[in-house]
């Protein structure tokens, strides 16, 4: 499914396993890598892309990407589907929400335990991936997103009803408006990305791909297979932990009604328009499906208004349809995803103008 | 006493329901091993169109069955064109989440035009209801329980007796050999989204009559996976048994625990009884081979 190996610019020469495996190649790629993350840290100071508008939307693409970094390792690395990734964000989220109101503990120590919990409930759901493959281990995660909400619903107290959770502190100041929290939010996401994408070339990144390619080849070459897919839950439910945390202390309020089947639905859908098994897919994926939805968010109630013979609540519907329909022209005509396409546009651009 | 017995009759004419939506993904698994994850929401669109031509155009009970019925096949047959038979050669992870993200376009097909309020409620059914000892069902489950178990009963003979359901059954082993025998393996599949449309949106217009027109009808199918998966996914008869084990669970849970809990309960017995027996009860288990 996944296919980045790409020629990297001409000159260069992998003479060692070492300089193979570099993830930035040549002086130009440094330059603009750095460049990047200093414009990235410095978008809150830029003026038109300042406004608490665009940065809450930043904001939001930027947790997400953690969710979805989660869901891309073991969904598109390691070839299990789960359409329940949001009921592990909303462990993450309440552990954070409940350690936060009921001891006391500020975010730092809370986001830690957040993910733990998440990955504790992952390894559980997971456990039954030692004799289900496919289809089969998809539907208990899509019962973990029943079981865990109906558990949030009904046997915790505060859960149900929501509650406000303090914001982020360091000492005194704290990180309550959009402007200030963009800088929590991005130095997660690219800590988390960067994590993500050296844990994907290393060994438990190829035991990975191994096991979704072939998992009979893999058992035989020696990849403990149930150790490995467990593995993947846990690294996926962590990141959803962690991510759930960040957004509680983000909101300053946690509620279910922000982690429902729906979302675990959406999640697939930017991982899969970003490209399965593809990290930097995974942040174009989640950058498109945002933008769509924004998109349709702002026309939805135009087309209400000029077109009176829709319904009440045609709006939400027009959302689903593209959406949906995105998602599945993707999986029909570029089942690799909007990273291939930039994978292709790289080529492109280094072999200009002597493309052939 | 009573109680138990009202429950029981709930679950049965529940499960019956569950069951007829489960066979609708017992058919399209077994012919082309895809879970089809938009069953609830085929349902809730056939459901919704029998509406229109009951309650908005108002027809005739049986015109509006007989206009809704091709239409739900129909609508089984474009799915298929448009989404499923592209992929063909593709893994069958995207064959899956196709179907999921096709549930999202019917589900948003259907507020773009009947919007997101119940509709108005309609009749099916005659009101009455029947003594049996202490338990007092009412006419409508029991039209509901036996029109359910008469297009299983149907669909079933279909399966054993007929040309086509034995091609269907040839299609389900294996797609080479039934296209070497010169049985067109795209058409097969074509008929069997086509039923599987048909199976959901007659269990749509069962509850829907019950439960009332609103979009949480597309619930029904978060319970006939489970009904399909513990039957076993190749079987049909273990998809029924499978529908009416989930209808009971499900009633008696809720009915004793109260607090939603039959949703739940369900998807823990699933996880348990696939952890014990991966392939249901009556499921083929896949043996490796290397």
């Amino acid at each position: 499914m996944a296919h980045t190996s790409f020629y990297p610019p001409s000159g260069i020469y992998s003479d060692s396993y070492r300089k193979d495996m570099r993830i930035v190649k040549t002086k130009t790629q440094w330059i603009m890598s750095i460049a990047s993350l200093i414009l990235l840290f410095m978008i809150p100071h830029i003026p038109f892309l300042n406004s608490t508008y665009s940065l809450r939307l930043l904001i939001g693409v930027a947790i997400t990407v953690i969710i979805c970094l989660g869901l891309n390792m073991l969904t598109g690395y390691c070839g299990q589907l789960n359409i329940g990734q949001s009921a592990f964000v909303m462990v993450g989220a309440f552990t954070s929400g409940l350690l936060n109101i009921h001891f006391g503990w500020p975010f730092w120590a809370c986001v830690i335990p957040a993910g733990i919990a998440s990955a504790i409930m992952g390894a559980i759901f997971g456990i039954p991936s030692v004799r289900l493959k496919g289809l089969y281990l998809a539907l208990t995660t899509l019962g973990a997103q029943i079981i865990l909400t109906w558990i949030a619903l009904f046997y915790i107290p505060l859960t149900a009803a929501g509650f406000s959770v303090e914001p982020i502190k360091i000492g005194t100041f704290a990180f309550n408006t959009p402007q200030k929290f963009y800088y929590i939010a991005m130095l997660f996401t690219v800590v988390m990305a960067f994590f993500a994408k050296n844990m994907m070339r290393s060994g438990p990144g190829r035991a990975f791909i191994a096991i979704r390619d072939n998992d009979i080849a893999a058992e035989a070459m020696g990849i403990d297979i149930f150790r490995y897919k467990l593995l993947a839950f846990i690294v996926c439910t962590f990141y959803a932990g962690v991510a759930g945390s960040l957004f509680v202390h983000y909101m300053m309020w946690a509620h279910l009604e922000s982690f429902t089947l729906n979302d675990s639905i959406w999640y697939v859908v930017m991982i899969i328009v970003g490209g399965l098994g593809s990290i930097e897919g995974t942040i174009f994926g989640v950058i498109f499906i945002t933008a769509l939805k924004e998109f349709i968010f702002v026309i939805g109630p135009m087309a209400e208004g000029k077109l009176p013979f829709l319904p009440i609540g045609a709006g939400s519907g027009l959302l689903l349809v593209i959406i949906g329909g995105v998602a599945i022209l993707f999986l029909i005509f570029e089942p690799r995803g909007l990273a291939h396409r930039w994978n292709l546009f790289k080529a492109y651009y280094r072999l200009w103008p002597f493309g052939y | 006493m009573e109680f138990f017995g009202k429950i029981i009759a709930a679950g049965l004419m529940n499960g019956a329901i569950y069951g007829l939506v489960a066979v609708g993904f017992v058919l399209i698994y077994k012919s082309s091993s895809v879970l089809n994850f938009s069953q609830g929401y085929m349902l809730l669109l056939g459901a919704y169109i029998f509406w229109s031509f009951r309650a908005a155009l108002r027809l005739d009970l049986f015109l509006s069955l007989i206009l809704t019925l091709p239409t739900a096949f129909l609508m089984g047959i474009l799915i298929e064109r448009i989404t499923l038979r592209p992929l063909i050669g593709q893994p069958l992870l995207s064959m899956i989440t196709v179907t999921i993200f096709l549930s999202l376009v019917l589900e948003g097909l259907v507020s773009l035009f009947w919007g997101t309020y119940p509709l108005q409620q309609v009749n099916i059914f005659p009101k009455g209801s029947l003594k049996l000892g202490k338990t007092v069902l009412t006419t409508e489950s029991l039209f509901a329980f036996g029109l359910a178990l008469a297009v299983m009963v149907a669909l079933i003979l279909f399966f054993r007796f007929t040309r086509l359901g034995l091609a269907m059954r040839g299609v389900a082993e294996g797609h080479q050999t039934v296209q070497s025998m010169g049985i067109s393996v795209k058409r097969i599949l074509t008929v069997c989204w086509g039923i599987a449309g048909v199976a959901a949106t007659l269990g749509g217009i069962l509850l829907g009559g019950t439960l009332g027109f609103q979009l949480g009808l597309s619930h029904i199918g978060l319970l006939a996976i489970p009904a399909a998966f513990i039957g076993g996914l190749e079987s049909p008869e273990g998809a029924i048994i499978g529908g009416v084990l989930i209808g009971l669970v499900e009633s008696i849970v809720s009915g004793y625990v109260g607090k939603a809990a039959g949703v739940p309960a369900t998807y823990v017995i699933l996880i348990v009884v696939m952890f014990f027996r991966p392939y249901g009860f009556f499921g083929l288990e896949k043996i490796e081979r290397v």
